[in-house]
């Protein structure tokens, strides 16, 4: 059994769209429309869309939520902001609980 | 090969139109979708009903289910002659049914044909697994063995048994992160390229540390004379006990900040550790303890209701 290296999927590593794609199973016009929807915030690097590594987590809720429930780009962009939005205030609460005393 | 009743996981009827299985579903995704639902055990039925859906959803699969006949759920079957010859499936005792029609319905549609499936190729599947780690291990890195023999669902569809597979956890992960191993994922078929594999990190409870982001909590219990006249007491670390220095008239609930002793970020850098005072009274006293506290109220001016105007 080999052992391989593991990487981070942080804002510290950027991923070209076909990347993205590839690892999300989105098409590249569905992350394109989630981009004007404002769900990614790729940097732009001469003619092509650099985006963090983190968006490859979301992009493939993304997928998984568009193939379950067949969302268009609207609904998609929707649900994936109150996820995000549920996310920060569960992150907020867990750490609220690390201050409080037992 | 073990039965699935397809029919039965979306609670629909056999003779099923195919509006009322996308309504099924539908309603049942929305209960059991793991990126909406938090209830225990909602991953797995979802894996169920997506499996299910997948092969009824679409007509040739669906064909080729139904007439594989009707037998109990988990009961052991093998497909005819017939219905071998018919689809050009054979050999697949030890198969699992959802893999069986994850890759049929790739083959024949693609080929246009239920023989013509060599010399098709298909990337394999991306695999997503959780891997427990103690804060310690997080913060050195830290070798874990996977096993991925439970089906797991992503970007394609559904597979069965991928057998072990041992990755390297590099220092830094924090609760909640996620890692990406490329090429670790299932096989591809036909020369495919390997799918990968997505870990998430789940940080087991610590007995002293609670975990914020890559900065840690600890609860510091002191004497009420600790917090009054000061003490310099050690404390335990992820890398070995510190002193540290309570400043005479701290108070429960302050937070001393220890710079860099959290969790180690990924290259350099660590988060901080934060101890939470906690002013513990004693409950037990000797005589000679006792009259001096008795002391202490009747020359002490201190009023700690005073901002109430000395009203509880």
């Amino acid at each position: 059994m080999t052992s391989t290296s593991l990487y981070f999927l942080d804002d510290d590593t950027y991923i070209a769209l076909d990347e993205l794609t590839q690892a999300s199973g989105l098409e590249e016009r569905q992350i394109v429309e989630l981009v004007e929807f404002g769900v990614f915030e790729p940097r732009h690097h001469a003619n092509d869309l650099l985006f963090s590594a983190r968006c490859i987590v979301k992009a493939r809720q993304a997928a998984r939520l568009q193939r379950a429930f067949d969302l268009d780009s609207n609904g998609l962009a929707l649900a994936l902001t109150y996820l995000d939005r549920i996310e920060m205030l569960e992150q907020q609460l867990r750490k609220l609980e690390c201050q409080l005393l037992r | 090969m073990k039965y699935k009743d397809y029919y039965a996981i979306l609670g629909v009827e056999r003779g099923a139109s195919e509006a009322d299985i996308k309504k099924a579903y539908r309603k049942l995704a929305r209960k059991y979708h793991p990126d909406v639902s938090k209830e225990a055990g909602a991953e797995e039925k979802f894996k169920e009903v997506s499996e299910a859906y997948q092969t009824l959803s679409d007509t040739e699969k669906r064909a080729a289910y139904d007439q594989l006949g009707s037998y109990r759920p988990g009961e052991d079957f093998r497909p005819s002659q017939d219905w071998e010859t018919r689809f050009g499936r054979e050999g697949f005792e030890d198969f699992d049914l959802g893999d069986l029609f994850a890759h049929f319905g790739g083959y024949s549609r693609r080929s246009g044909g239920a023989h013509a499936g060599r010399g098709f190729k298909m990337p394999g599947q991306d695999y997503e697994a959780t891997a427990p780690l103690t804060l310690e291990d997080a913060a050195r890195g830290t070798e874990v063995e996977l096993n991925l023999s439970a089906p797991s669902m992503s970007a394609g569809s559904m597979r069965g048994s991928a057998g072990k597979t041992r990755v390297r956890v590099p220092k830094g992960a924090v609760d909640g992160q996620r890692l990406r191993v490329p090429g670790k994922g299932g096989p591809g078929v036909g020369g495919g390229l390997a799918g990968d594999l997505y870990l998430n990190i789940k940080l087991r409870p610590h007995a002293l540390f609670r975990p914020a982001g890559h900065d840690l909590y600890l609860e510091l219990p002191i004497a009420p004379w600790e917090a009054v006249l000061g003490a310099q007491i050690e404390v335990p670390t992820l890398d070995g006990r510190v002193n540290l220095n309570i400043r005479p008239g701290s108070r429960s609930g302050q937070k001393l900040r220890l710079t860099g002793k959290g969790l180690p970020k990924p290259g350099s850098g660590a988060g901080d550790l934060y101890c939470v005072l906690q002013i513990v009274t004693p409950t037990k006293l000797s005589d000679r303890e006792k009259a001096l506290y008795e002391e202490l109220r009747k020359i002490s001016a201190f009023d700690p209701r005073a901002d109430r105007g000395g009203a509880a």
